[in-house]
């Protein structure tokens, strides 16, 4: 086998390919043309891979809400409506790209492309095999964070320079989300490097091969917090508040029409599925499956794992309603960053034992994974049982957040409705 | 990595921060200066990378472009007339000079300095690094900084927080004015509210007083 693996066309390495070209170029060319070379490749890789499966993808999601929803979806355009996308893309295309006379042009122009980046570029550390990322980074599990953390910096912009004010609602939401989600989203991550020992992406996945072991066994909720975390960064449907159409007609994009809708609407879909990459990275165990990867492609593998992610991921929009910005908040603050900060101690503390304590790790993974588990169901039943909100004996109403909270803007409304004025 | 490389990466990353920075004295809009201070930030970044500090440059981007740069568009938009009224000062002649002097005195230092070049390989793995110092050598640094974080955000919730004892005190002071003019017993005007309340699904009323729960539509249509 080993005789195979290493030849530039053995496709179950694609690292193969590139080294070949790369030392091919070095050959002749100057050293930095090679990396050059070598760069562009990947990125040529990735826009490769991510332009088709994108147009899969919108089939996909609407076919499958449509199920959940009991209704058949797109199926005039192509073979059971295969062709749908493409036909949404021409139309997008073509479509006048219109802009307010009172925008800001300059800032108005930027965004739909400015988005595009953080969505391609987290896609360089995801390892799709042992030696198959763009750039295996020391520190990869940071440069994730940071990069995904700047898309909010693009949509702020879109909301701001619409000069609308439906879309400057839609980014305050989007980023009052982003920077709150931003850290039970770090906390998960923090839990696994604590654990791991290592902040490189692949090294990550090293250690659940080597331990023999994917860690949504061992950290269920950090797995849970890390997809809910994504999934409002992501403003996906249980946490759309920022473009949510019942409220402020789309959110920061209003203002866009034709192809930079598109553009917004295509980026949605890109980091989807390169969180579903992702979680499937972290917690699935990426492009490992218990010797599977033997046998089969890696990347392969890792593919696979991450259809089966997006699909729950649609699942979940399919099936939860939309949650309001308060309740968002304070799943946020008052459940995922607590419930994140504690299992990073149990994280500390289980790291301490297997390394300082010299524990056997087949022996003890299971317990701590057992323990693990129960301490999770402990902690969502606790915080079911605390942060519920009130049942209703007769919900004539919704319970407004005013009634709630008090404060003093709830005592001015009781004060003057307290008064009798022009009764 | 061949010197025409790196020197094509530093000074095209060189270009973009300095650039950048020329662009936020330039530009009069707010936003658009905060903008360039990304972009700036960014090539900063770029920089770090090719001193071979993976590091520092993400965390650079982490916290420079993903928060500071963020925390600074809210503030300026939550500001009105950020656009309009940007126009010339008068302090605009003393803020030229005193810069001038400080960019002087930098152009100076940066000239006089012996920058000792490290050739070699680059530090191992920096986060590891970083952080052994920072627990080891550094750790009573770290813990105050930690400290006057905690604090920080204390005194933020502190400020941002509405006492609710406050509120029903607030309450009852408005709901004496309010009364004042239209009739002259005020113990009375708390009488209607239950009456009101009942009305509404809820299983508790609020804590602050009878009155907290009446329905909305009363309470917009006092208004």
């Amino acid at each position: 086998m080993n005789a195979v693996l290493g030849a530039w066309y053995d496709f179950r390495d694609l690292n193969n390919l590139s080294r070949e070209i790369s030392e091919w170029v070095a050959d002749w060319g100057p050293d930095w043309l090679a990396s050059i070379v070598t760069g562009l490749l990947g990125a040529l890789a990735i826009l490769a891979v991510i332009g088709p499966t994108l147009l899969i993808l919108i089939w996909v999601e609407r076919k499958v809400i449509a199920r959940f929803q009991q209704r058949y979806g797109p199926n005039r355009v192509g073979p059971r409506g295969l062709l749908q996308p493409v036909a949404d893309a021409v139309k997008l295309i073509l479509k006048e790209e219109l802009a307010p006379r009172a925008a800001d042009k300059l800032i108005f122009f930027l965004p739909p492309v400015l988005v595009f980046l953080p969505a391609i570029v987290v896609w360089g550390v995801l390892p799709f095999g042992p030696r198959m990322s763009v750039a295996d980074l020391n520190v990869g599990v940071l440069f994730l964070l940071a990069v995904s953390g700047t898309a909010v910096l693009a949509i702020f912009m879109a909301g701001w320079a619409s000069n609308n004010k439906y879309a400057l609602f839609g980014a305050m939401r989007a980023v009052a989300v982003s920077i709150s989600y931003e850290v039970p989203m770090v906390l998960s991550l923090l839990t696994l490097v604590f654990f791991t020992g290592t902040m490189s992406i692949n090294g990550i996945v090293e250690w659940q091969q080597q331990e023999d072991v994917i860690l949504v066994v061992l950290f269920p909720l950090a797995a849970i917090t890390f997809f809910f975390a994504a999934t409002a960064e992501l403003n996906r449907t249980p946490a759309d508040i920022s473009e949510a159409e019942s409220e402020i007609v789309a959110g920061y994009h209003t203002e866009y029409s034709g192809m930079r809708f598109g553009l917004f609407y295509a980026v949605e879909l890109a980091n989807a599925l390169a969180v579903s990459a992702f979680v499937a990275t972290f917690f699935l165990g990426g492009w490992w499956l218990w010797g599977l990867d033997e046998w089969v492609p890696s990347w392969m593998i890792l593919l696979a794992k991450t259809g089966l992610v997006y699909f729950v991921l649609i699942w979940f929009r399919g099936t939860f309603p939309r949650l309001r910005i308060d309740q968002l908040m304070a799943l946020c603050w008052k459940a995922l960053v607590p419930a994140g900060l504690m299992f990073i101690a149990v994280a500390a503390v289980e790291r301490t034992l297997l390394i300082e304590e010299g524990w056997d790790t087949t022996v003890a993974l299971p317990v701590m994974a057992a323990i693990n588990i129960a301490l999770s169901g402990a902690v969502v039943a606790l915080f079911a049982r605390v942060a519920r909100s009130p049942r209703l004996r007769r919900p004539a109403r919704t319970i407004l957040v005013r009634d709630q909270v008090g404060g003093l803007r709830a005592a001015r409304e009781v004060a003057s409705q307290a008064a009798p004025s022009g009764d | 990595m061949s010197d025409f490389g790196f020197h094509l990466a530093f000074w095209s990353l060189a270009s973009v921060t300095v650039g950048g920075a020329l662009m936020i004295i330039v530009s009069r809009n707010l936003i658009h200066a905060v903008i360039f201070l990304i972009l700036s930030l960014l090539g900063v970044a770029g920089l770090y990378l090719t001193l071979s500090a993976d590091f520092i440059a993400v965390v650079q981007i982490l916290i420079y472009v993903g928060a500071i740069s963020v925390l600074m568009l809210f503030a300026i938009m939550l500001t009105p007339r950020v656009e309009r009224d940007n126009s010339e000062t008068r302090l605009r002649y003393p803020a030229a000079i005193i810069m001038g002097m400080v960019l002087t005195a930098t152009v100076f230092v940066a000239l006089d300095t012996d920058w000792g070049e490290v050739r070699g390989a680059a530090l191992g793995e920096q986060a590891r690094l970083i952080g052994e110092s920072l627990i080891r050598e550094y750790v009573l640094p770290f813990e105050i900084g930690a400290v006057l974080l905690t604090a920080a955000l204390v005194g933020a919730i502190a400020l941002a927080r509405e006492d609710p004892e406050d509120a029903v005190v607030h309450a009852a002071s408005l709901r004496q004015e309010a009364a004042g003019p239209a009739s002259d017993e005020p113990e009375q005007v708390s009488d209607p509210a239950p009456s009101v309340g009942d009305g509404s699904g809820e299983t508790e009323a609020a804590p602050s007083g009878p009155a907290s729960a009446g329905s909305p539509a009363g309470g917009s249509g006092a208004r």
